[in-house]
């Protein structure tokens, strides 16, 4: 397989030119996802910031947008966690330590922790949304003091589906979050002692919080967005209290190629983390 | 102001070919109107606007984004060796240049696309060589030069420095433009009628006050059979999807033209398309240049230029579109 | 940059555009052509990306021969001698028509004039024929039958001169789009549509009636109209008597098929049945459409004769806005036909079995005994390879793996041959079994002619080389010619050879290229002054009278039961071009359709428990394929639909080699399958 192997400067005129970059070591999430920890050269940092995504290539197979899975406070490395589900992604899940892949980014909007400062988060993910997720997590689990109560809320299909298992005992035993999970349904003989069964909305009316200090923060598969808002809304909560991240093909990854356009806005610039009163009206956003 | 003839016109263009890459109207083997080299085909200035959208040139359907050689060592492009040179936007064509200037500059540069509009000489064609004999709507800016016919002869407006430095060394004797003739071409060019920028206008109207229901674009949809013309031809639009291919060896990653009137233009790994009805994909059409745009770059984006609505072979391009929307909903 | 003036590679309707090429000599383009008659600078999704495919890195470059089971690369001398010599041994030891010769429908006129030149002149074996077996050969035989001519009777201006437009079997705004967009428009203009199609079409949505009859039907279908006609007075009677034999008869066959009768067996109502006919045979100018819908049935000789019988029953024959039109499928389909790639025909449909013909082409070609019967067709030869009686093939731009009924059975055909030559721009699974594979030019590296679908012959351009060492096809059956020591197939180019086909063949006799250099003459166009014939039949059919030639009903070869119970139809998509080979290749083609699939209705979808997008598992008595359901109201309940472009699903793994009697072709269209969740 082809990959990048001439270290190339990162401070480059060209737009579409891909930095490359090692991976350092590759982890199994699930039969369909793995983690990728990737090193930039010569010791740079990424300089993302949680939520944003970067233009991952694999020459010969193309692009595609990623979201970075770890905070900026772990620094040295960043992490992707991704599903095998297309060209591109089936090559990457090909690859292995030493391997060198081609970045693009940091690119997009982000989680403004500046905003969510003192507030209580309401963190909720379903399936792969939980990669774009960490790296949230991540950071507020290194700075726990510049946040209120933080929730986290996570579903996935099934217990062998969901991402980042060790993460999610980790941050169940954390004092610095409260975790509900829970799994769609439990094939055959399996058992789920972690959480509920049942779609992630389940979790939501139980929920104690603070309807005027909560910012909620919403990152899953396109199907969940409705349910998931109409639950918070049902609490209380307003547009302007809920923050969604989504996800849209997209060629450039710096609103040029057009097609992650949703009206006005480009999910790669405008986005991918945007605040629900931006898009709510917005014809095929949600 | 200089007059001239078509004729002084060509061997003013072939005089610049050492400096410039020169793109000029020309007509083809079949009496196909584009722009190309005079080496494809006489020069072809009257006749109306070029068939194929100008700002090809400068985005064109098909451009490598960058090569790796058997070394793998990266080739990106520069700005191109010889600058460019194009004759033949239209007013509203120097109307969609402006405005995708403006797009691949903003926020993020697309250098593939300055590499050969930076440096380049912009000229336009109006006055009376439209299709037919119409007049074509003067411009009055938005380029270097300005070639006006007045039925006999083009007067060479510059507007920029750059272009008064060129055509001083256009060669026509004895061509002054006479006094008055100026003024009454820019009378005859402020009297075109505005009926179809007016349609449109009141179109955008009524699509973003909400008066558009969704059966209309169902309606509209069912006639559209994704041969993706009105985007190709459209000299606003500017998506282009990127592949990567190998060839000789070598890893040419390389961008086409792309069209929202595609299923899987939106379409994700996962299957899931928030544009995966035709009926979408139509609205999407109409709506972004005359919504959409609106609100994001505060203006429409279709110039009117009618392009989309000469290719596409069901008759549901902008103007018939706004048109209908104008007499069902107003 | 320059740009070359061409014909577009896909389907028939012949548009032009221009192809752009860069400074390296690579295509980066395609511009439309404003001015072509039929294009009118526009052009749909496949012609904009036609230079897609041209680059891309999975071209054959090199001949390659079989060695020790293993595809290794040649050079061109010994490539073609072993193919002169193992042909010669065949030849020597089992006869002439031991081997056959696949033409293209893809490739120029010129290269098929000089396939079946080398067929018949050098190999003297009539067995040559190509790929309108599998899409209109019913066609070309029902036609022939009926107005002695086998060809779209009009021109594609016609459908915007109709006043009703009858549509069957023919998905024409994504298998011909440019002429759907006529009929369109043609409907916004007031012309009545009718679209007799179970599947739920894009031109359902304009007609004013959408007959969704069972498939295979057809003859019984059209029989009833034609009874309701006869019955209410409506036939055109002077027609009839002036130009027509065999009335009587028809009247006699389709005097059964009652409205109630023709109902019961198209699963229709015989309201619907009565208001056909009327709007049919109530218009001025009505016009018949059809396509594979019609041919790819054990009774499309049939079916194409009712179309006939039709239309000179209510007098649309022989003038604008009327007429029986067969949408030619591949661009150059027609022209392989005319060219007399068909093992019963020279160039210009002359009988092989005419002495005074053999005679003319043996002058002409300067050669002696061409042989006098007729060869064996596509499926025949398939059929003859699997018994053991055909030794030898030469595929020229053919994928019969893909495209032929039965892949299990044609896979056994052609392992049983003693040698297989594919000559192809790129590998597919028929390459994958031969023992020399020869790398050749597509469209856009060479000159020459294609025909289309309104018999319209215009130029094909070179805008670029061909990759490695390809070369055009007409060079390489030349070269092999001259290596079995013929002289008579050396040409210095394309011209050339047209000037030598207009010079045997009566109906391409004006077709000089200086003539049709910015626009394509129609055929039959006998000499230099001949403007091209926009409408055939005016005033006098080909053969003279029409014959009216009516049918019995007759089911499809398999119909559904409880082992298998769903009737399966296969087809195209708009987006992908046949067995795929150059739409799979280009970006924005491939992108839209990227896996097989299998159109189910929602009833029969919920009921097994099928989901939308997931896949299935569809199977016949001859093998079973894995699709990804698409749950859709285009069909109706208890049909299911799949495309045959994708060779990890191949449709043709399913169908069911039954044959047309008398056209050989293959029933595409129905078969009995059974589908369930995996």
């Amino acid at each position: 397989m082809s990959v990048i192997t001439k270290p190339l400067r990162r401070e480059t005129e060209h737009l579409y030119l891909p930095i490359p970059c090692k991976i350092v070591s590759v982890r199994d999430l699930t039969p369909m996802e793995k983690l990728f920890r990737i090193q930039m050269p010569d010791g740079q940092e990424l300089g993302h910031k949680p939520g944003q995504f970067i233009q991952l290539s694999i020459l010969g197979y193309g692009e595609a947008p990623i979201s970075v899975a770890s905070s900026p406070t772990r620094r040295g490395y960043f992490e992707l966690g991704v599903r095998n589900a297309g060209t591109l992604t089936g090559a990457l899940h090909h690859l292995s330590e030493g391997d060198e892949v081609g970045i693009r980014g940091p690119f997009g909007t982000f989680f403004d922790v500046e905003k969510l400062a003192g507030k209580d988060l309401l963190l909720i993910s379903g399936g792969c949304g939980l990669a774009p997720m960490r790296s949230l997590i991540q950071y507020c689990q290194d700075r726990p003091e510049e946040f209120g109560k933080i929730t986290i809320l996570y579903g996935a299909k099934t217990p062998s589906e969901r991402l980042f298992k060790e993460d999610l005992v980790d941050w169940a035993r954390s004092p610095a979050f409260a975790c509900k999970y829970a799994v769609d349904c439990v094939p055959g003989d399996g058992c789920f002692d972690e959480g509920e069964i049942g779609l992630i909305t389940v979790l939501i009316p139980p929920l104690k919080i603070d309807v005027q200090k909560t910012i909620a923060v919403i990152v899953g598969p396109p199907v969940m967005y409705k349910f998931v808002i109409a639950e918070l809304k049902k609490k209380g909560m307003t547009e302007e209290q809920i923050i969604v991240s989504l996800e849209r093909y997209m060629k450039c990854g710096v609103g040029k190629c057009g097609h992650c356009a949703i009206e006005h806005l480009y999910c790669c610039l405008d986005g991918p983390v945007f605040w629900l009163n931006q898009i709510s009206g917005l014809r095929g956003a949600i | 102001m200089k007059r001239a003839t078509t004729e002084q016109l060509r061997t003013f263009f072939a005089s610049l070919q050492t400096e410039f890459d020169v793109y000029v109207p020309v007509k083809l083997h079949d009496g196909t109107r584009v722009l190309g080299s005079l080496s494809e085909g006489p020069l072809a200035l009257e006749g109306g606007k070029i068939p194929q959208k100008p700002t090809s040139v400068f985005f064109p359907q098909f451009d490598k984004v960058f090569v790796v050689d058997e070394q793998s060592k990266f080739q990106m492009a520069g700005p191109v060796a010889k600058p460019i040179m194009v004759v033949g936007f239209t007013a509203q064509d120097l109307d969609c240049l402006e405005f995708i200037d403006k797009f691949f500059s903003e926020n993020y540069r697309d250098d593939i696309y300055f590499n050969k509009r930076d440096g380049s000489v912009v000229v336009g064609v109006s006055g009376r060589c439209g299709k037919d004999g119409e007049f074509m709507k003067i411009a009055g800016g938005k380029c270097d030069i300005e070639l006006i016919y007045d039925g006999e002869r083009f007067v060479v407006q510059a507007y920029t420095d750059k272009g008064r430095q060129l055509s001083e060394r256009l060669v026509a004797p004895d061509s002054e433009a006479p006094a008055g003739l100026m003024d009454a071409l820019s009378r005859e060019s402020d009297a075109l009628p505005t009926d179809d920028e007016d349609t449109i206008d009141k179109a955008s109207d009524l699509i973003r006050a909400g008066k558009v229901p969704e059966d209309f674009w169902d309606d509209i949809a069912s006639r559209c059979i994704a041969c993706t013309s009105c985007n190709l031809a459209c000299p606003t639009c500017t998506c282009f999807e990127v592949y990567d291919r190998k060839q000789n060896g070598k890893m040419v990653r390389q961008r086409i033209w792309d069209s929202c009137q595609l299923d899987g233009f939106m379409r994700e790994a996962s299957g899931h398309n928030p544009s995966g009805r035709q009926m979408q994909r139509t609205h999407r059409r109409i709506h972004h240049k005359l919504a959409a745009d609106v609100e994001r770059w505060g203006h429409k984006t279709c110039m009117v230029c009618g392009r989309c609505d000469d290719v596409c072979p069901t008759e549901i391009g902008m103007k018939s579109v706004c048109k209908m929307i104008v007499e069902r909903f107003s | 940059m320059r740009r070359t003036l061409t014909t577009c590679p896909y389907c028939g309707t012949g548009c032009q555009f221009y192809l752009v090429t860069n400074g390296e000599g690579k295509l980066v383009g395609v511009e439309p052509s404003s001015n072509h008659v039929v294009s009118k600078g526009q052009l749909c999704v496949k012609g904009w990306n036609a230079f897609n495919f041209a680059n891309h890195p999975d071209r054959l470059t090199v001949p390659l021969v079989r060695k020790n089971g293993n595809l290794v690369e040649a050079s061109w001398d010994e490539a073609l001698d072993l193919i002169a010599t193992r042909l010669k041994e065949v030849q020597d030891a089992h006869g002439n028509d031991s081997v056959a010769f696949f033409s293209s429908a893809k490739t120029t006129n010129e290269e098929n004039y000089v396939m079946m030149k080398l067929a018949r002149a050098v190999f003297k074996t009539n067995n040559v024929d190509h790929c309108a077996r599998l899409c209109h050969s019913s066609t070309v035989a029902g036609l022939a039958a009926t107005f002695g001519s086998g060809a779209m009777t009009n021109s594609i201006s016609c459908v915007e001169k109709a006043d009703c437009i009858l549509v069957t079997g023919s998905n024409t705004t994504e298998q011909h789009p440019l002429i759907g967009t006529r009929i369109i428009n043609a409907v916004k203009g007031g012309a009545k549509l009718i679209v007799a199609d179970n599947r739920k079409i894009r031109l359902a949505n304009f007609a004013d009636m959408h007959i969704r009859w069972e498939n295979g039907t057809d003859v019984a279908f059209l029989n009833g109209l034609m009874h309701v006609i006869i019955k209410e007075g409506l036939a055109d009677e002077e027609f009839i008597r002036t130009r027509t034999e065999g009335f009587d008869k028809l009247k006699e066959v389709v005097e059964e098929f009652t409205p109630e009768r023709t109902a019961e067996i198209c699963k229709i109502t015989p309201v619907e049945v009565e208001k056909a006919a009327r709007m049919f045979a109530g218009a001025e100018r009505a016009m018949i459409i059809y396509s594979m819908g019609i041919t790819q049935h054990t009774h499309g000789v049939d079916n194409v004769k009712s179309c006939a019988n039709l239309a000179m029953l209510t007098g649309n024959v022989g003038k604008e806005g009327t007429g029986v039109n067969p949408l030619r499928g591949q661009n150059n389909v027609q022209g392989a036909c005319d060219l007399g790639a068909l093992p019963n025909v020279y160039s210009g449909y002359q009988k092989v079995t005419d002495d005074g013909v053999r005679a003319k082409f043996e002058k002409a070609w300067g050669v002696q005994d061409l042989p006098g019967n007729v060869g064996l067709t596509v499926t025949t030869a398939i059929n003859a390879a699997a018994d053991g009686t055909l030794k030898a093939l030469y595929v020229m731009g053919e994928n019969p793996m893909m495209s032929d009924p039965d892949q299990h059975h044609v896979r056994d055909a052609l392992e049983k041959l003693d040698f297989l030559v594919v000559q192809d721009i790129f590998p597919t699974p028929t390459t994958k079994l031969a023992d020399v594979v020869l790398p050749a030019a597509c469209f856009a590296e060479k000159d020459g002619t294609f025909t289309s679908t309104e018999r319209r012959v215009q130029r094909v351009r070179k805008a670029c080389d061909p990759p490695g060492q390809a070369r055009q096809d007409w060079e390489i059956l030349a070269d092999l010619a001259r290596r079995m020591g013929y002289d008579g197939l050396t040409y210095s180019s394309p011209k050339e050879i047209m000037d030598e086909i207009t010079r045997v063949t009566p109906i391409y006799g004006g077709m000089q290229y200086d003539r049709i250099d910015q626009v394509g003459l129609q055929w039959p166009c006998p000499n230099r002054d001949h403007p091209g014939t926009p409408v055939l039949h005016v005033g006098k059919f080909a053969r003279g009278l029409g014959l009216f030639s009516p049918a019995e009903y007759r089911p499809s070869a398999e119909l559904p039961d409880d082992e298998y119970p769903f009737v399966l139809s296969t087809g195209r998509c708009y987006f992908h071009f046949h067995t795929g080979t150059m739409t799979r290749r280009s970006r924005l083609l491939d992108r839209e359709e990227r896996f097989p699939y299998v159109e189910v209705h929602p009833d029969d979808a919920k009921r097994l428990n099928i989901h939308d997008r997931f896949p299935v598992m569809v199977s016949t008595r001859r093998g079973e394929v894995k699709a990804l359901a698409r749950v859709s109201d285009i069909v109706i309940p208890g049909h299911l639909f799949m495309t045959f472009h994708f060779e990890e699903g191949a449709a043709n793994v399913l169908t069911n080699n039954a044959l047309d009697p008398v056209a050989k072709i293959p029933e595409y269209k129905v078969c009995a399958a059974q589908i369930r969740g995996v």
